[in-house]
């Protein structure tokens, strides 16, 4: 560098001075400036000078290289960030450089291998030294168990990874659902009961049994059984399961923009039901449940004059 | 005509009849039309019993007889349905449905109809004021008047009908209306329906018949003497005027009351009670004017409905435009507005309704076999038609590992069905996407073989049963014949006790078992097939729908 300066010393000032244009350069177009704009701002400057004060202020790690459709992009990079990387080398921030554009998703460290163009290896060494410096984290996907995707260490890792409300640490939490499920069920039973003891005209008493699901998202936040906040979406995923039990069934209606819980214009209302029969003739016999009814003939090891299911639900 | 069926109507058949016939009955059913001496000669049985066997069978309706396909002049065929064979197994329903609508008399008429196949109004009426003579007090006696009545009311509501008449040469069938029409005879009818009792216009016309008399009391006497009495009583020559006419049970009539039925109870335990008599209003009011086929009743205004209530729901007139609404929005679609006119026309939507049931039907199998959370995907895939294995998991709220399993489960019973929609030509897995279905039809039609199935399965188990036990029960036979000569000749009660003494503790609690058993069994067969009525109304109202 200082032959740099000798040399050039009538025609240019030093290249730190070219640098500190360049950085003010930067500061000014915060969004980027391409070769092109410092070409402009320094005509007298040779390419070969320019590409050097750049490649120096990439290589302190002042300076953001980008690509656009145009061409490259040179950018004002934090100091705070810029502190962080100091002491890693060029691989370990374009790791790292990889796993930021990846954001709130996180990124497998197969496509990061894919993106760096790194051996494996590199990336698994780079991995672990980013992981001790604290700067990314791992965090275990819950569509599947064993790939482990990475994320900045400050950032909050998004829905699809954790799985939301329902899942805590990785697992299902089954029984919470259940419990939600439950509390639910009994809610919009109670609300039905009450209104068909009302002895009203029939229409106000089914009106009355049905529940919006603001309601019952309001009930579900005041009982306290969950720790995670809740929102109307998860109650209305939970209803829909109780839908689908037989339980519980919905009408949507028209509600003016604005009144509590309407969504679009719409709001969903569910009641509790009876059933419509009584579990069929079929499964009320030894037949209907038999594991190895496909088995059984007469004559065979299993036939209905042997069946042990029978004797047991004869002597019942 | 399944396996199962086959095997189920030999069943009933031996019960019923016996051996011999189930043979041929059997044989008939498997192989189609067939005449008299392929009959012969393929079952081995002697001429004398196949020609007794198929007399039976045609009396009850079970088998048809066309001249053969060759032409005119060929041997006369027989052939079989299993229809109304398995009608057998619902005998016990149709009774008692006569009781409850139209009492004893109406019962007994029914059972002896039943038992007979065809009989003349005047037979039928004389046995059942016998039957029902015998079973009062001393020195009352039912007269014929009163049993001809219950049978005009049957008449009226369809519940009996006649015979259709065997014309020469082209014999019209009586059978279910399932046969098919003769194909080669020359002057077969030209329409490819075949013709039913109802196509001929006297179906349910009471013939006029001097019936005057009472019933006669059959006399406590030797079993002998018992057996010419009756003799005697068939060879009465007493002429009545209806000769040539028989009545036979309207199978239809009483499936068409029964699904109505099904409906009400429906409504009734889904909503209320009141809504449930709406319903039946409106059922009772189309009973007529609505054709069995048809997928919904006629239009009904709600005047009409208002007016035909019975008066015991005293309920006013805007209660009920509410409770019909009600009815309308309920998401199970009972019932369907047709229009405006006359206060509201209102229809009953029995296909519809019929769908429904058969829905909860394979619902509560997958729910009692596999339990609630493989019935919520069960549900969840009625509803939503198609979806992939994460969507199941993410509506059903149930753990990944978990559904899968169910999934698996459910498929290789053959309840859920994949449907494979490839990305590419060549359908590699890892470029198809997999989706779950259930197509309610097929599975209703194999729940369907699984219940006759499982009545034959029942049945065979109660035969074996009383296979078992049959040396005990001819022992308890003959003990009981003991006691009764003994009582009627006058024999001290040490006498009595000493026989009954042969009958040890254990024994006696071996029959009170067994007593158990085959009433378990026999109430476990009607409950089986309840299901069977529905499903089977639901596969032929989509039939004939579609």
């Amino acid at each position: 560098m200082a032959e740099v300066k000798v040399k050039k010393e009538t025609n240019l000032s030093d290249a730190t001075e070219v640098e500190n244009r360049i950085k003010q350069l930067c500061q000014q177009f915060p969004h980027g400036i391409t070769d092109q704009v410092i070409q402009n701002d320094m005509p007298q400057l040779e390419p070969q000078q320019r590409a050097m004060a750049i490649n120096k202020l990439l290589s302190l790690g002042q300076l953001d290289l980008l690509r656009n459709s145009s061409g490259l992009l040179y950018r004002m990079k934090d100091v705070q960030s810029a502190s962080k990387m100091k002491g890693s080398d060029n691989q370990e921030k374009l790791v790292y450089q990889v796993i930021e554009d990846a954001g709130n998703k996180g990124i497998w460290s197969r496509d990061i291998r894919f993106k760096s163009n790194l051996p494996l290896t590199e990336i698994n060494k780079i991995l672990k030294n980013l992981e001790s410096k604290k700067l990314i984290k791992a965090v275990k996907s819950v569509a599947a168990s064993k790939k482990k995707v990475y994320m900045l260490y400050n950032l909050q890792p998004d829905r699809s990874v954790t799985g939301g409300a329902w899942y805590s640490d990785q697992d299902f939490e089954s029984e919470f659902v259940e419990v939600l499920n439950q509390q639910c069920f009994k809610f919009l039973q109670s609300k039905a009961e009450v209104a068909r003891d009302s002895k009203q005209s029939p229409m106000v008493q089914r009106n009355s049994s049905f529940a919006t699901s603001h309601e019952v998202w309001k009930y579900i936040s005041e009982l306290g059984i969950s720790k995670v906040d809740l929102s109307m979406d998860d109650i209305e995923t939970i209803l829909n399961t109780l839908i689908y039990d037989g339980k519980v069934e919905m009408t949507v209606i028209a509600a003016k923009e604005g009144t509590v819980g309407s969504v679009d214009g719409q709001m969903k209302l569910y009641r509790g039901v009876n059933p419509v029969i009584q579990p069929t003739g079929l499964v009320r016999t030894p037949c209907g449940l038999c594991p190895v009814f496909d088995d059984c003939h007469e004559g065979g090891e299993i036939s209905p004059s042997n069946c042990i299911y029978m004797t047991e639900w004869l002597d019942f | 005509m399944t396996a199962q069926e086959v095997r189920l109507c030999g069943l009933l058949l031996r019960e019923h009849f016996g051996e011999v016939v189930e043979k041929v009955g059997t044989h008939l059913l498997k192989g189609g039309a067939q005449n008299l001496r392929t009959i012969i000669h393929e079952t081995g049985i002697s001429l004398d019993l196949v020609k007794k066997s198929l007399c039976v069978l045609v009396q009850h309706g079970a088998c048809v007889f066309r001249s053969g396909r060759k032409g005119a002049g060929s041997p006369t065929e027989y052939q079989t349905c299993c229809d109304r064979i398995l009608r057998i197994l619902r005998y016990p329903r149709y009774i008692y449905t006569a009781k409850t609508l139209y009492g004893d008399t109406g019962e007994l008429i029914i059972e002896e109809l039943l038992q007979r196949g065809h009989m003349t109004m005047s037979g039928t009426i004389k046995t059942v004021a016998d039957r029902l003579t015998q079973n009062m007090e001393e020195g009352r006696s039912m007269d014929y008047s009163e049993v001809s009545s219950a049978f005009f009311r049957l008449v009226e509501t369809h519940f009996l009908q006649r015979c259709p008449p065997l014309a020469g040469a082209e014999p019209k069938d009586s059978a279910t209306p399932a046969a098919p029409a003769p194909p080669g005879t020359p002057a077969a009818p030209v329409s490819t329906a075949p013709p039913t009792p109802e196509s001929f216009p006297d179906c349910y016309k009471v013939p006029h018949v001097t019936l005057v008399g009472r019933g006669k009391r059959q006399l406590a006497s030797e079993d002998g003497e018992d057996q010419r009495n009756a003799k005697k009583a068939k060879m009465d020559s007493q002429t009545h005027g209806d000769e040539g006419i028989c009545w036979q049970v309207n199978f239809e009539r009483f499936h068409l009351h029964f699904r109505d039925q099904a409906i009400i109870s429906a409504v009734a335990n889904k909503l209320d009670q009141t809504s449930s008599e709406i319903v039946r209003t409106m059922l009772r009011m189309s009973e007529v004017t609505t054709s069995p086929t048809a997928t919904c009743t006629k239009p009904l205004s709600a005047n009409e409905i208002f007016r035909s209530l019975p008066t015991s729901y005293n309920i006013p007139r805007p209660i009920l435009d509410q409770y019909l609404t009600l009815l309308i929005d309920d998401p199970m679609e009972f019932v369907g507005k047709a229009g405006e006119s006359g206060g509201g026309m209102y229809v009953v939507n029995m296909h519809r309704a019929l769908a429904n049931l058969a829905r909860a039907t394979l619902e509560s199998v997958v729910q009692e076999r596999f339990g609630s959370r493989s019935a919520r995907i069960f549900r969840l895939l009625l509803r939503k038609r198609h979806l992939e294995q994460k969507q199941v998991e993410d509506f059903a709220m149930i753990p990944a590992k978990e559904a899968k399993d169910m999934l698996y489960t459910l498929l290789s019973q053959n309840l859920v069905q994949l449907q494979e929609i490839p990305k590419t030509p060549d359908y590699a897995p890892s470029r198809t996407f997999y989706l779950y279905t259930v197509n309610q039809l097929p599975t209703a039609r194999m729940l369907l073989q699984n219940c006759y199935k499982t009545v034959a399965n029942l049945v065979e188990r109660r035969l074996f049963e009383s296979k078992e036990s049959k040396r005990l029960l001819e022992k308890s036979q003959r003990i009981e014949a003991i006691l009764a000569s003994l009582q009627a000749s006058g024999a001290e009660p040490e006498q009595l006790t000493e026989v009954e003494e042969m009958i040890t503790a254990p024994e006696k609690q071996q029959l009170e078992a067994l007593r158990l058993h085959i009433n378990k069994l026999d109430s476990a067969e009607n409950q089986v097939d309840e299901t069977i009525f529905l499903l089977e109304s639901y596969i032929n109202s989509t039939a004939s729908t579609s």
